[in-house]
């Protein structure tokens, strides 16, 4: 595999003068011979792919950068070839720990001082945050977001782009946190809708009158205000997918409305006096047990069935302790990457903690719990100090033989975070990672008395 | 049992995420039986591995993996090799020979994800196949 470094490029490349320069960039920089061999690779370059210069240098570039160019469409090929510069083109590479990076890469020919061709160089930066930010903003996210090794997860990937390209309607139920809208957009993402719009409406958050005209617009003079025709969610998501979250939480006469628009395939704007036709692929998600509603008369059995061709139930964070590492592994990767810290991962003490606690936020909890610990940690470990305290209670203090039920052990939950937080029910729901809603209704449903 | 590699004309293809081909050897007890090619329809990680299971691949020697592949890939009860270089055959006879943990074959600073750790151990041991 490895070949005998040109002697003259070893000589000029080699020299610590010029590895001094080199370090002193912050992008990654190498060159290569003519035959596509490292000659010199810069700190930089070693921090970003994870191959230190001395595994490097003599090496095929293709099998140090591994990026998805490489062999398909060469980036130092086609400058070598046409002689002309390559500016900020993005490629992803495979980094030696196995990530996948974004990355931007320019490259350039190398003369010597006569002229005479000696090789490329590549300079390559890390994009991670900027993409992470794209993502972040568009949304885009897809099943490589989805971390998972829970064998009911991986179950569900392998029906999901079976469903994903089916185009019937798709419900998913789970608690809090569990990953609803994840999962909805990554099948939006796996659909042939994937390049057109994929719309979320949170159907508790408004009142039915706001919520009609939101999903389905008005026309101008449809009442006081309606200067303007104002599209509706439909319209919006014309082509491609609508996502009704929260759909448990909907009024009867809201119910009928849906009911006809998923029956009929059209809708009728505010004071419109023709109704449209849709084209719309609706996934709904609620935190409720529908079945339930259904039974108890109040959600419409015949709407149930129209949401319901595909169901897909997302397990508690608790049903799923073996993605606990996994998780805390993709948080931190990310929030050193956005936040430009290098924590190295948490303490052995603070994981068992970690894995004791039963989340009744969910994966949002989680996340929350760990950026929270990127505050007050400064770098190395995450501690056990670092972890707020109200997740140290499921440990009973009291008799060890006592079985404490769970539902008994997360009232103590809510009632503990609830007290740190002076019982401010929105910052309580803000640190357990959960809907205001959803604390509402455990808040009542435990019976729990906020001191007036 | 179905032995997969990913390769790129003769070569291991350094990124198996975007490569296109699969060279596949079956085997039994008496050794190599067959050879085909196959194309690789996508870079979707879970399809892929859908499609590897249906080719019935039990081991895959590939080059650079990313995490999320490598997961849905072994999800698939198919047991991996990542990280992986060199010609097609050379690759093929150190499988053989439960050599291809020796550093030549390991892509440049990737011993410690190929092979070190858990990951790695025993690795080769129970596929190897004696022809
Ligand atoms: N399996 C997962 N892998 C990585 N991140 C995840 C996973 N599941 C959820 N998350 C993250 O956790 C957070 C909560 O997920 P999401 O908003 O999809 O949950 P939800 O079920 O819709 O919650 P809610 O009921 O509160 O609306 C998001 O930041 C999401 O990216
Ligand atoms: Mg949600």
């Amino acid at each position: 595999m490895k070949s005998e470094k040109p002697a003259k490029l070893k000589e000029i490349y080699s020299s610590d003068e010029q590895n001094i320069i080199l370090d002193s960039i912050a992008d990654g920089v190498f060159t290569v011979g003519k035959d596509w061999h490292i000659t010199s690779f810069n700190r930089a370059a070693e921090e970003i792919t994870k191959v230190s210069r001395k595994e490097a240098v003599g090496q095929l570039c293709k099998d140090v950068l591994k990026a998805d160019v490489c062999e398909s469409n060469c980036c130092l090929r086609a400058t070598m070839k046409t002689g002309k510069p390559i500016v900020n083109k993005k490629v992803h590479i495979i980094d030696a720990e196995g990530r996948k990076i974004p990355i931007s890469i320019s490259t350039a020919l190398l003369r010597d001082s006569k002229g005479k061709l000696l090789g490329a160089v590549e300079t390559f930066r890390d994009i991670s945050v900027e993409e992470d930010l794209r993502k972040a903003i568009h949304a885009k996210y897809s099943f490589t977001d989805i971390i998972s090794k829970n064998h009911r997860i991986l179950q569900l990937f392998d029906i999901l782009p079976d469903i994903a390209t089916s185009g019937s309607t798709v419900l998913i139920e789970g608690e809090s946190g569990t990953g609803k809208e994840l999962f909805a957009r990554a099948i939006h993402n796996l659909s042939p809708r994937k390049k057109q719009p994929f719309v979320a409406v949170n159907c508790s958050a408004l009142p039915d009158t706001l919520l009609e005209s939101e999903l389905f617009g008005y026309k101008a003079g449809a009442f006081t205000d309606a200067r303007k025709d104002k599209p509706g969610r439909f319209r919006l998501a014309e082509n491609g997918t609508l996502f009704l979250d929260e759909i448990g939480e909907i009024t009867p006469s809201m119910q009928v409305k849906l009911l006809r628009v998923l029956q009929e395939k059209t809708y009728e704007p505010l004071g419109a006096t023709e109704s449209l036709k849709h084209n719309v692929r609706i996934i709904t998600a609620t935190n409720k047990n529908l079945d339930e509603l259904v039974r108890d008369g109040s959600f419409r059995e015949d709407l149930y069935y129209r949401i319901n061709v595909f169901k897909i139930s997302l397990p508690p964070l608790r049903e799923r302790m073996e993605d606990i590492p996994l998780l805390i592994d993709h948080f931190i990767t990310r929030f050193n990457t956005l936040q430009k810290k290098n924590i190295q991962g948490v303490s052995e003490e603070a994981m068992s903690v970690l894995m004791s606690y039963n989340y009744p936020g969910n994966i949002r909890e989680l996340a929350n719990i760990i950026e929270r610990a990127f505050i007050l940690c400064k770098g190395g470990l995450i501690e056990k100090k670092n972890l707020p305290e109200n997740i140290f209670i499921l440990k009973p203090d009291h008799d060890e033989n006592e079985v404490v039920s769970l539902r008994d052990a997360e009232a103590g939950y809510l009632l503990k975070a609830l007290k740190q937080n002076n019982w401010d029910r929105l910052k309580t729901a803000r640190q357990l990672g959960m809907h205001k809603s959803t604390l509402y209704r455990k808040i009542k449903s435990f019976g729990i008395k906020l001191p007036s | 049992m179905k032995v997969a590699l990913s390769v790129f004309k003769d070569s291991i293809s350094t990124v198996f995420d975007v490569s296109q081909q699969l060279l596949v050897l079956e085997i039994n007890g008496a050794g190599e039986q067959k050879r085909t090619m196959v194309k690789l329809e996508t870079i979707d990680p879970i399809r892929r591995a859908s499609q590897l299971s249906e080719e019935g691949i039990n081991v895959l020697i590939c080059g650079a993996i990313s995490m999320p592949m490598q997961a849905s890939v072994s999800a698939r009860n198919i047991l991996v090799y990542p990280f992986v270089r060199g010609k097609v055959e050379d690759v093929i006879s150190a499988y053989r020979y439960g050599k291809l943990g020796q550093a030549v074959y390991a892509l440049p600073g990737c011993r410690r994800r190929g092979y070190g750790g858990s990951r790695g151990r025993n690795r080769g041991a129970h596929h190897r196949w004696r022809g």
